[in-house]
């Protein structure tokens, strides 16, 4: 992802937080990442993401959001539907 | 010294779902530990020591207990639970427990905790039902395979079975190719009465082997580095397994060294996914005919302490296990006989397996402990073959 295109504020704040749970850059998690896109992105490293979730927007972490919360859109439609974008 | 038993609160409380794992992990704590248990509602444990030990040295085993209990219970995360088939009210003929018996016939001689020699019974038992599930796998057509008991550490290394499951790994080694160590060995080897052998580790060779814990890695590992054929690839084999469990051994259903025939499929995710259905589907028929009393429904593999919160959680969120869990009437409770499960991509991706369009392949097997089941029949259905389903009684005759 080229980091002159302008993202709105929450998607900025997921793209943190993925970087930071996956251990990557973070011009490496591009706005179609998913779950298995990445090596970084495997069992392990998904509950990594849910925990930093957890951190950044208050996301509980149960068998239905870790299920659901694979990729950043997805990710970015939970925290609009429930309403926690603001959160932090 | 203070007395063997004593009991102590949990740090942090033990959530009900998680009780049976976090004791069984208890086993693995300290060496002086002779038992441990947690009360039902999770508030307090019970070590009885094999023998006493000073404040200090409790403490210092309480720790270690504490550390287990944190790191599995601290914001552990509820599993899933689906019940996919659930026949556990069908009748018994049986509901005592079937070991003294098997013990009076000699039909079981114990050669170490956890390892047993089996008799003509058991053992026409398990071919009985590896008939069974060979023609489960024939319906797939499934390529049959041998494996080797070994397996090599770089392999375990190689899918993190390490992390995951320490505790339960059995190594193997051998003596150097050195002649005055060899003589040495042949003139002064003996076991001690705990049957500890008097050798050094520092005098066997570096640990490059250990004892396959299961049979589908070596599937896996022969796949490694291709690309597979557009249709996958459906295999099934049979082999040792050695998974230690310290005192968790116990009778036929905790073995350290057991077999499981495997039924396993590499491919797309939907080839996997829907054989693992069909081959659910199929047991549920030869089960039925049966009327084996049982419960297939979702698990999580035994993860040691440090990956358990973490991988269990993700294992249960995604459904990747079911267990067949076999009624034992004589205990009010069940025992996993086998399992149906999907890895997803993981074992195509941590070794290179690939689709024919490039994208790592997907995983699952079906596996069956061939003891277990044995031991699970004998349970519900008695050593009196005229109480057996009537499919048995021409071969049990």
């Amino acid at each position: 992802m080229s980091e002159n295109v302008s993202l709105d504020p929450l998607t900025a704040r997921i793209r943190e937080a993925l970087s930071l749970a996956l251990q990557v850059p973070l011009d490496v998690v591009a706005e179609d990442l998913a779950f298995g896109d990445l090596p970084q992105w495997d069992s392990m490293g998904h509950m990594e993401v849910m925990m930093r979730l957890e951190e950044f927007f208050g996301v509980e972490i149960n068998a239905d959001t870790i299920a659901a919360l694979t990729s950043l859109s997805a990710i970015r439609q939970y925290l609009e539907n429930n309403h926690l974008g603001a959160t932090s | 010294m203070n007395s063997i038993a004593f009991q102590f609160a949990p740090a942090v409380m033990i959530p009900a779902h998680l009780i049976g794992e976090v004791q069984s992990k208890l086993a693995y704590v300290d060496e002086r530990i002779a038992c441990a248990q947690i009360s039902p509602a999770g508030e307090q444990i019970t070590l009885e020591l094999k023998h006493a030990v000073s404040d200090a040295e409790k403490s210092q085993i309480e720790e270690k207990v504490q550390r287990v209990v944190v790191s599995m219970a601290q914001g552990a995360i509820r599993p899933k639970v689906q019940v996919l088939e659930d026949y556990l009210d069908r009748p018994t003929p049986f509901t005592a427990d079937p070991m003294p018996e098997l013990l009076r016939r000699g039909e079981i001689s114990q050669e170490a905790p956890g390892i047993y020699a089996l008799g003509p019974l058991l053992s026409r038992l398990i071919d009985w039902f590896e008939s069974r599930f060979l023609d489960l796998a024939g319906s797939f057509a499934a390529q049959p395979y041998r494996f080797p008991t070994l397996i090599p550490a770089r392999y375990l290394e190689r899918v993190g079975y390490f992390r995951a499951f320490p505790h339960s790994l059995s190594f193997a080694t051998h003596l150097p190719a050195d002649l005055d160590q060899i003589d040495a060995f042949a003139e002064k080897a003996a076991c001690d009465e705990h049957g500890n052998l008097n050798v050094p580790l520092q005098r066997f060779a570096p640990i490059q082997t250990l004892l396959s814990p299961a049979v589908c890695y070596h599937l896996y590992f022969t796949l490694a580095d291709q690309t597979l054929p557009p249709q996958g690839v459906t295999a099934t084999a049979v082999g040792n397994c050695f998974r230690y469990e310290s005192l968790n051994l116990q009778s036929l259903e905790r073995l350290w060294n057991f077999t499981m025939r495997e039924v396993i499929f590499v491919g797309a995710k939907e080839f996997v996914l829907e054989n693992r259905e069909r081959a659910r589907q199929r047991m549920q028929g030869i089960f039925e005919e049966m009327g084996f009393v049982y419960r297939v429904e979702s698990a999580t593999d035994p993860f040691f302490i440090g990956e358990f919160r973490k991988q269990a959680a993700f294992q249960s969120a995604f459904q990747l296990k079911y267990e067949i869990r076999a009624r034992l009437p004589f205990k009010e409770s069940t025992l996993a006989v086998g399992s149906y499960n999907y890895h997803q991509d993981f074992f195509g991706r941590h070794l290179n397996i690939r689709l024919p369009d490039g994208s790592p392949a997907h995983t699952g097997c079906v596996a069956f402990g061939l003891e277990r089941m044995a031991f699970a029949f004998l349970a519900q259905f008695g050593f009196d073959p005229s109480h057996w389903p009537s499919s048995m009684q021409e071969t049990f005759r």
